[in-house]
């Protein structure tokens, strides 16, 4: 069974939702209800880890029930990965997409980052630390997920949208011309509070060699990832957000051996 | 400068609510009227994402539904009847009302859903704002048929 099928269909429902939710709260069926700041699924609150944190610091108050919403969201990182990036956040759906268009057109992009995490984390360091500086939650407005989202509930309820879609078409443009995949892969510091969600235990993608399961060095798992990873030398944890398009290009050639595949 | 629009009901002070808006915009999806807006850049950096409310345009109808659905604390969860909303407080400006100069109207002490408490008639059947009572909803400015409402509303914590 391939992953990516299924990862696109849960991508689908998640841009539905986003226009669906506020279509629905607009005739006053507010069962489901926020954005990917916050939600409200029935009487249960998620929060985005990131934000609920960005409020400790903000405001130096600690707003039990705010907090307690991040730990489910928090959980399934631990669990799963950052599968909120790669299944559900409608601007990796939106940078695959165009990384995708932009691979096909013969895009260059000039810049290469590798695959450390070191921006990653320096950016997240640097929101937070000016977030408990100023007082003022910065990291919202860094947050291309609840941006989009809050920005299509806008524009289904007011028929408007505002500048901050800047940031997504910076974002887009960035990642077609300057770095590859650079938002998702090294900037986005929604996905690195993400990262720091996960443990030990934390589903990954493993190349486990064995005589049954020989891995012949086709490099097609690398290739396949849009994040610049090489699965066969490991060291994916954090930047991989598990969306498992290696472990599809790996059957492909492998068929039931399975060298590369997802381990708890 | 002071502001230009109201916050939602149950707001804490601007300064405070600022920092503790996480800009999710669940209010705007709760409100029923949408007279929640969300600001946009164009508003100010700091203001971006946050509710607004534009009285003039689409004014508060005390519903409440706001306030439990805020996640943050800027929208205090306390505040559970209109008596306790203090968004602003109505202001008369008597050079541009229509009874103060002569034409008899009753448009705001009709509307104000504190009927008869936060807007009353003097002797003289002129609209007198009673600043103790008066919620900051926006009807009154909403409604005031003036060409440029002659009764306007004073965001809470502004001054002048």
């Amino acid at each position: 069974m391939r992953i990516t099928p299924i990862r696109r269909i849960v991508q689908l429902l998640s841009l539905s939702a986003m226009v669906v939710v506020p279509l629905l709260n607009r005739r006053g069926i507010a069962a489901v209800s926020g954005s990917f700041y916050s939600l409200n699924i029935g009487p249960v609150l998620l929060t985005d880890p990131l934000i609920a944190i960005q409020s400790l610091l903000a405001t130096l108050r600690f707003e039990a029930v705010l907090l307690a919403s991040a730990l489910i969201p928090a959980g399934i990182a631990l669990a799963l990965g950052r599968v909120f990036c790669s299944w559900v956040c409608p601007q990796n759906t939106l940078s695959e997409l165009f990384d995708t268009v932009g691979s096909k057109l013969g895009f260059v992009r000039f810049f290469t980052l590798g695959s450390k995490p070191l921006i990653r984390y320096a950016v997240l360091a640097a929101i937070l630390a000016a977030t408990l500086f100023f007082g003022f939650p910065l990291a919202s407005l860094f947050s291309a997920p609840g941006i989009i989202s809050v920005q299509t509930a806008r524009l289904i309820y007011e028929g408007t949208v505002g500048l901050e879609l800047t940031l997504i078409a910076i974002i887009i443009l960035a990642e077609l011309f300057l770095v590859r995949r650079v938002w998702c892969n090294h900037l986005c510091p929604v996905g690195s509070m993400l990262g720091l969600c996960q443990g030990k235990k934390t589903l990954k993608v493993v190349l486990s060699e064995a005589e049954s399961r020989p891995c012949i060095r086709c490099r097609e798992c690398a290739k396949a990832c849009q994040l610049g990873l090489n699965p066969m030398i490991g060291q994916l944890v954090p930047q991989c957000h598990n969306c498992g398009a290696c472990i599809d290009a790996c059957r492909k050639i492998s068929g039931a051996s399975k060298p590369l595949s997802f381990h708890f | 400068m002071s502001r230009d629009f109201l916050r939602p009901p149950g707001a804490v002070p601007e300064e405070d609510f600022l920092g503790r808006c996480i800009r999710c915009g669940k209010c705007a999806l709760a409100c029923p009227y949408r007279a929640i807006r969300v600001a946009g850049l164009l508003d100010g950096l700091t203001m971006m994402g946050t509710p607004v409310i534009r009285a003039r345009l689409s004014p508060c109808y005390l519903c409440l539904k706001c306030v439990p659905v805020c996640p943050s604390g800027a929208l205090d969860g306390q505040v559970k009847k209109r008596e306790q909303v203090r968004m602003g407080t109505a202001r008369i400006n008597k050079k541009e009302c229509l009874t103060w100069q002569g034409t008899f109207c009753r448009s705001c002490y009709d509307h104000c859903p504190l009927f008869n408490e936060a807007i009353t008639m003097d002797n003289e059947l002129r609209p007198v704002v009673n600043e103790k009572k008066c919620v900051g909803c926006g009807i009154c400015e909403h409604v005031c048929p003036a060409g440029t409402a002659a009764i306007t509303i004073m965001p809470a914590g502004e001054t002048g």
